[in-house]
């Protein structure tokens, strides 16, 4: 009885042991994971700040004016005049649209048949 | 031999020494295994008590360098920034660990050739366990250091401050130390508030704080930076200066003064005279300062606007007569007062005031102390306290007294928004915030009138070369040139030209005073007073910053009449 209990202990304990190191490596490993990647993440959020830095100043009008001006030529472009500058209230009413009442009434009588003029015609004794 | 029968005693039974071991053993084993149990037991039950723990994980990534404190990132009113903080990093040796400290000081002199070679082998002799080498460098040397493979010197990333404006907005933003704290303007302002409470408690870190947003808005700062450059150069000038203000919420929109420094660089604001000359500067205000006179006599009801004055003669102080530069020597009508910019006609307004009136009237306006504002490099005023007859005189007209152009901006701000006195400020507000600040010092009739004699001096007085630049934008000033004092006397060739404006005076929005600070004539036609120079600049700047803030020209002399008083008409 005694035996087993030993064997079974012995082999308990060759297996905890294995156990322990394994996690105690995959621990470190991890950990060492980590610190890799809190770096990198440091790195990275450095480099982000750079980048950031960078747009910033390429955003702003006193960088970008000299840009422009080197570009006016070509471009043809100027700053704007206060000529330029309109407003929907400021554009003149549409014209009054011609009186075609009467021409429309004429094709309608042409189209119907009827010349006017065929009457004025016979009133004046012509044909 | 045995004997055997009732009444004897239990049978004494003696075992054997063999079976006495085996059972001692088998008691041993008993207890070791209880042991070994109660022993996992224990160990089994720590470790599901040790499971059982919830980490607090709040603390990660705050147990980061103290040196990596951040601040916050400054944007203007549109968003853009305006200070960020970027990572670099810094160079730093242990001594200690360093073996051939000769060796070490010639490797890091072919990267950094500015170390002095004496001070690098000073520094790193010893046994010391952290000292500084050079901080605040780039990458790519970060990369060479590295390379040499020197053991003892390594690098850590530090926080620091960049400007990405670099000097456009330098008063406002001033600039921080290297160690990442605020010495000058709004950095050092901000730093007062919290800041630096943030990172004591260990808060401020990583990209944790809210960005602070201002009321600058860039496009407008670079305009009037720009303009003020060209101003330098174009009249030969040893300074300008100009700020621009929202009149209704105080907001400032732009601030800016020549010479200047670069935030990025904080020793190049050591340069001489490159102070904010905007609040940290008091100048004699000349004549700008005759609105102020205006609007204290307008509001008192001492004079109406329709009144005549005698500018006939000039006027005697003892042995001093005070006359009209160009003067008209007639009767004049307050508005031709104002658009002549006649010193008599000035003192006499003042006199039918009265001049202790006229100077609690200064004092309500806020000339005598600092204008509340943010940014810490301010100075007080010299207004004298009681004025002599001669005395309250030069003052009417802005000689005798000192304010900062702040003040006038301010002054202006009241004069053009209906009569009340707002603090400025640099950071974003709306107008129901500020309401709670105002501060009433004038009728809304009088800052009509105002509005009226401001855009009148600009069609037809002093102030009509700036309103040619900026047609159609309805601004309306008074010009200020003020002589300076060289050697106890007014010198007639220095002087400190002035332009206060409002625009647009139908619907008032902004003020703006442009300061130039000993012109030269631009060309032989030109002359040396302020409509000439800081007149001119105000026009370009209106001209170019008004479609920007939404101000559409508009061309109809109908909004110019509706200016007129009721009693002119």
């Amino acid at each position: 009885m005694i035996r087993n209990l030993n064997i079974i202990l012995i082999f308990t304990s060759v297996f905890m042991l294995a156990g322990v190191y394994a996690l105690k490596f995959s621990i470190e490993n991890t950990a060492s994971e980590r610190t890799a990647l809190i770096a990198e993440i440091d790195s990275q959020e450095g480099q982000l700040s750079l980048l950031k830095a960078d747009e910033a100043v390429l955003g702003q009008p006193g960088h970008i004016e000299p840009i422009v001006r080197r570009h006016e030529m070509a471009l043809a472009i100027a700053p704007v005049k206060q000529e330029q500058f309109g407003a929907f209230a400021a554009l003149p009413m549409r014209p009054a649209k011609p009186n075609s009442a009467a021409m429309d009434s004429l094709f309608e009588s042409l189209a119907a048949g009827v010349d006017p003029i065929d009457a004025i015609l016979e009133l004046e004794g012509i044909e | 031999m045995a004997v055997v029968g009732e009444g004897f005693g239990p049978t004494i039974a003696l075992d054997g020494a063999r079976k006495v071991r085996g059972n001692l053993t088998q008691a041993r084993i008993r207890w070791m295994v209880l042991a070994m149990l109660m022993g996992f037991g224990l160990v089994g039950g720590r470790l599901v008590q040790l499971g059982m723990v919830v980490p607090d994980s709040t603390i990660e990534g705050q147990a980061r360098d103290v040196i990596t404190a951040t601040r916050p990132p400054i944007l203007d009113r549109n968003g853009l920034e305006m200070a960020v903080d970027i990572r670099v990093p810094s160079l730093f040796a242990e001594p200690r660990r360093i073996i051939d400290v000769e060796e070490a000081v010639q490797k890091l002199r072919t990267v950094l050739p500015d170390l002095d070679e004496a001070w690098l082998r000073n520094r790193l002799t010893g046994d010391k366990g952290f000292v500084w080498v050079q901080r605040e460098l780039s990458p790519v040397i970060q990369d060479r250091v590295m390379r040499l493979g020197i053991p003892g010197i390594d690098f850590i990333t530090e926080s620091k401050r960049f400007y990405p404006g670099m000097n456009e907005a330098s008063h406002i933003l001033g600039s921080t130390n290297i160690d990442n704290q605020g010495i000058a303007g709004i950095e050092a302002h901000m730093d007062g508030e919290n800041v630096a409470l943030l990172q004591d408690l260990g808060l401020a870190r990583g990209n944790a704080l809210a960005p602070v947003e201002l009321s600058v808005d860039m496009r407008v700062q670079h305009v009037m930076h720009e303009q003020l450059i060209d101003a330098l150069e174009r009249y030969k000038a040893v300074a300008a200066a100009g700020v621009m203000m929202d009149i209704h919420t105080g907001e400032i929109i732009a601030l800016a003064s020549l010479p200047d420094f670069d935030p990025n660089q904080p020793a190049s604001a050591l340069v001489k005279d490159s102070f904010n000359r905007i609040t940290a500067g008091i100048f004699e205000p000349g004549s700008i300062f005759k609105t102020v006179t205006m609007a204290g006599a307008l509001d008192s009801g001492a004079v109406s606007v329709s009144d005549q004055f005698d500018a006939r003669f000039g006027i005697r102080f003892g042995r001093f007569t005070i006359d009209d530069f160009h003067g008209k020597h007639r009767i004049l009508s307050l508005p031709e007062v104002y658009k002549y910019s006649s010193n008599i006609g000035t003192i006499r307004i003042m006199q039918a005031m009265g001049k202790e009136d006229y100077r609690a009237f200064l004092t309500r306006m806020g000339f005598d102390k600092r204008v509340p504002f943010e940014l810490p490099e301010m100075r007080l005023p010299t207004v004298p306290k009681d004025f002599s007859e001669v005395g309250a005189a030069t003052a009417s007209f802005g000689h005798g007294l000192s304010v900062s152009p702040l003040h006038m901006v301010a002054a202006y701000a009241a004069f053009a928004n209906g009569g009340n006195l707002v603090p400025p400020t640099l950071y974003k507000r709306d107008i129901a915030d500020t309401e709670p600040f105002y501060q009433r010092v004038l009728q809304p009739s009088t800052s009509d009138a105002l509005r009226y004699l401001m855009r009148l001096n600009a069609l037809e007085g002093s102030g009509s070369q700036m309103n040619k630049a900026a047609q159609g934008y309805r601004v309306g000033g008074k010009t200020g040139t003020a002589e300076k004092v060289v050697d106890g006397r007014y010198s007639a060739s220095k002087v400190t030209n002035f332009f206060a404006s409002a625009f647009p005076l139908d619907n008032p929005r902004y003020a703006m005073v442009i300061m130039v600070d000993e012109p030269k004539a631009e060309n032989p036609q030109s002359g040396t007073t302020a409509g000439w120079n800081a007149g001119t600049v105000t026009g370009r700047i209106v001209q170019r910053v008004a479609p920007m803030l939404g101000i559409a020209p508009d061309f109809s002399e109908v909004l110019d009449q509706n200016l007129v008083p009721p009693a002119l008409r």
